[in-house]
């Protein structure tokens, strides 16, 4: 096998050379497992040898080549040689620390071993896969990297989970669809919510709506049958006309302030659900839009409630002010829209025309794609436009250029109606700075993970669910805010919260001035300045740290380290692979 | 690890053990797993780039990139050009402004300032300074920001090389300014910044010129 030379000399001579081996303590007893992981590692690795490398590392005591480390014969394999060779760190070599990490640490617990002092390494992402054409070198990347797993893990120290206490107290703002949904959904589970919103009445943007697609249900029953409901709930005490004046604190102890018209109110909370929704986008400037000739579905909505809808010769434009270059997102819900009011005006007047100009149909779902279908059926025309050549609002007609026809045609119109898109509420940036949670590029509240936390954000004990994460339809706000409900109870049902002790530590009092510059760069305000008899002293709030290290890697005192990612532990694996 | 993390003084530290190269790859702004911490790191990583490149190291051995996880063919290419980048100029050394052993000398200098008050404080003021401004609302933008530590770096690296000169023996300014290679009216404002400082007097004149020396507890630790 091809090595690089001066690693095979190292590599083959005795522990005490390695360069940062020599400082370390004697007691170190390290265990490494190298993981086959059936032939995922092991189809390209060569084991055994890497099994034989991880022996020559100073410190370790063990080795072992396991078919399945994660199998219970692999875990049995772990427990034992904790005790039978008193191993006091553990190093598995095998796949991602995201999926089986909390396996090993448990198992290292299960035998007397404080699961902090498990390193994981993953060879297999890292190497065996990503390197499955470049075998040998992959070779050398795993013994590297183990190494660097050994070097740290002689450095590790015994940590113990956070515990905290939980306010089960809940917050909800916004007291639209989403809102209610979620209030009512943590109140029935027997939580204390409050619920606020800005307006005066609840029920936010579905109180201008007419009927539901795709179930045509009528916005009012369901609002009137929310209301009811969340004003009637014991547990759910509700703040209209009010807005947030201050939110501070953390999961589980959040300290809000309320005003309303003036008055202010202090209450704390464990958890807050962000149910704020969106705007609707007035299209002042585009399409002659005027509010009466040419109007936006929002306003057509009002016209159906009031039953003063006459026109004979509807146009619909999709896409206004929406896909364009300053609001670059599809808002999902115009397309629906337009397709359940298509058929409202076709089913109250078979004779009336409605001419849908987009430019791309977003119908997706059996249920709404039916809907399309229908609309179809019933005579909606539809007619594709190119951004390019935008449709022309004349006095009486609206001009358009047919892509598959190539050609122009005129259309009479009596309304023409505008699909605008849902921007993001006014208010969502004061609200992102107050909770510090993030917004994306356009302003909405941005979740932690697009597919894995979608309903939380990075900052624990804040989640999020309806128009104020992105443009949703009824039925995917009530589920959102169903859902947003559930993952704010779960720290609500445990009571207090287990936090992984991987976070900031103020590991030299002594050298800190309590000068707050990493209190203003934390992104999760997990640090504060507190009066200690030894003067002004930073204070980490572990409940809150995420453990990102900011604060460490800027403190101009080194009084401030991370747990397991300590100054010297990450310098330490710098030097172990340098020394290879 | 977040990039935010990284530790100034970690990238010093790579390079004095032999690495030919240093790369540091986070997530695109706005899309990181810890909010801001790119953020940080960037400009982390980017002050270790200056300050090891104002003492010798060539620029080419430290990068700071952007890749999220869905992109392996991007994080392929980054890490294949910037491979190829350190095997053209070759081990430590070699197409840098400094031969391998005065490098690793300078590269410990660089360090030590990396790890002390001055850089570490402005760097950790630069996100709020350009955002939010100081304490009379003047908002700084990167450049001017990135200007002043450039000045700081000069003023450290100078300072510290001083104080360890002048830790060993007496020196005249000229002298001093020789092995410095720096201009001496500078130096001589180094070092009458220093004297102002208490940290170093004067020992006597040889000729026309003085000598300084250092004095005091920190004689020792430059």
């Amino acid at each position: 096998m091809k090595r690089r030379s001066p690693r095979l000399r190292i590599a083959a001579s005795p522990c005490h050379s390695f360069k940062w081996g020599m400082k370390l303590a004697k007691d170190i007893r390290i265990g490494v497992f190298v993981c086959d992981c059936g032939s995922n590692i092991a189809g390209y690795l060569d084991c055994p040898s890497i099994a034989e490398y991880a022996e020559t590392l100073p410190n370790v005591v063990f080795v072992k080549e396991n078919l399945y480390t994660c199998s219970e014969a692999g875990i049995n394999e772990i427990k034992d040689a904790i005790k039978d060779e008193n191993l006091n760190r553990v190093v598995v070599a095998s796949c991602s620390p995201r999926t089986h990490e909390p396996l090993f640490r448990e198992s290292c617990a299960e035998a007397g071993l404080n699961p902090y002092l498990f390193e994981m390494v993953n060879i297999r992402d890292q190497c065996s896969w990503v390197h499955m054409q470049e075998r040998e070198e992959g070779n050398e990347k795993a013994k590297d990297l183990i190494r660097m797993g050994v070097a740290k893990a002689t450095l590790l120290q015994p940590q113990e989970p956070i515990q905290s206490e939980m306010d089960p107290k809940s917050l909800v703002i916004g007291g639209g669809i989403s809102g209610m949904t979620s209030a009512l959904a943590l109140a029935n589970r027997g939580y204390q919510v409050y619920l606020i919103e800005k307006t005066k009445d609840l029920g936010g943007l579905l109180r201008n709506l007419s009927k539901l697609a795709p179930s045509n249900i009528d916005a009012k029953e369901l609002i009137a049958k929310q209301v009811e409901a969340v004003k009637n709930h014991k547990n759910i005490q509700l703040f209209t006309s009010s807005t947030i004046k201050e939110i501070q604190g953390y999961i589980g102890h959040y300290d809000v302030t309320v005003s309303t018209n003036g008055t202010e109110e202090k209450f704390g909370v464990g958890v807050i659900i962000i149910a704020t929704g969106a705007r609707v986008f007035k299209p002042e400037g585009f399409f002659n839009y005027d509010g009466k000739r040419v109007i936006t579905q929002f306003e057509l909505e009002a016209l159906f409630k009031s039953k003063k809808f006459k026109s004979k010769n509807v146009v619909m434009i999709q896409c206004v002010g929406a896909r364009d270059e300053e609001r670059k997102y599809c808002s999902r819900i115009c397309c629906l829209t337009a397709i359940k009011n298509g058929i409202a005006i076709k089913e109250q007047n078979p004779e009336a025309k409605v001419h849908i100009l987009y430019r791309d149909i977003q119908a997706y779902g059996t249920e709404n794609e039916a809907l399309y279908q229908r609309s179809k059926q019933l005579g909606v025309r539809y007619i594709k436009y190119d951004q390019e050549k935008p449709p022309e609002v004349l006095d009486n007609t609206v001009k358009v250029y047919h892509h598959l026809l190539g050609r122009e045609l005129e259309l009479e119109q009596d309304l023409v109606v505008l699909s605008t898109p849902l921007i993001a509420g006014e208010d969502n940036e004061e609200l992102s700075k107050l909770l510090r949670v993030t917004l994306d590029e356009n302003k909405f509240f941005l979740e932690s993970h697009v597919k894995l936390k979608p309903l939380d954000f990075a900052t624990d004990g804040v989640y999020l669910c309806g128009n104020a994460h992105y443009p949703a339809t009824i039925r995917e706000a009530i589920s959102q805010a169903l859902g947003a409900a559930s993952r704010a109870s779960i720290p609500l049902a445990k009571g207090t919260m287990t936090v992984e002790p991987i976070v900031s530590v103020l590991a030299d009092e002594e050298a800190c001035r309590g000068c707050g510059l990493c209190v203003a760069l934390c992104p999760y305000g997990a640090l504060e300045i507190a009066q200690t008899e030894k003067g002004r002293k930073v204070r980490v709030i572990p409940v809150a740290c995420k453990g990102c290290g900011i604060c460490a890697a800027t403190c101009y005192v080194h009084a401030l380290s991370i747990n397991s990612y300590t100054d010297q532990q990450v310098e330490e694996q710098i030097r172990a692979f340098l020394s290879g | 690890m977040c990039t935010g993390r990284v530790d100034p003084t970690m990238i010093a530290e790579a390079f004095i053990n032999d690495a030919d190269g240093v790369m540091v790859v986070g997530c695109h702004f706005g899309d990181c797993h810890y909010i801001t911490g790119n953020v940080q790191g960037q400009i982390k990583v980017g002050l270790a780039e200056r300050v090891l490149t104002y003492v010798g190291l060539s620029p080419k051995r430290v990068s700071f990139d952007q890749c999220s996880s869905a992109e392996g063919e991007r994080f392929v290419k980054l890490v294949t050009d910037f491979n190829q980048g350190v095997r053209e100029l070759g081990p430590l050394g070699n197409g840098d402004g400094l031969p391998a052993p005065e490098l690793k000398e300078k590269l410990s200098i660089a360090k030590t300032i990396l790890a002390k008050e001055k850089l570490r404080w402005v760097v950790g003021k630069f996100t709020v300074f350009v955002t939010e401004g100081n304490k009379y609302g003047e908002v700084f933008t990167d450049h001017e920001m990135w200007r002043t530590l450039d000045t700081i770096v000069m003023d450290e690296v100078a300072t510290h090389q001083i104080m360890r000169e002048l830790g060993q023996e007496a020196v005249a300014v000229k002298d001093l300014a020789a092995r410095l290679k720096l201009p001496a009216p500078d130096v001589l404002r180094y070092v009458l910044a220093l004297q102002r400082r208490e940290l170093v007097d004067l020992d006597g004149v040889e000729g026309n010129s003085p000598r300084y020396k250092a004095v005091g507890p920190t004689a020792q630790v430059a």
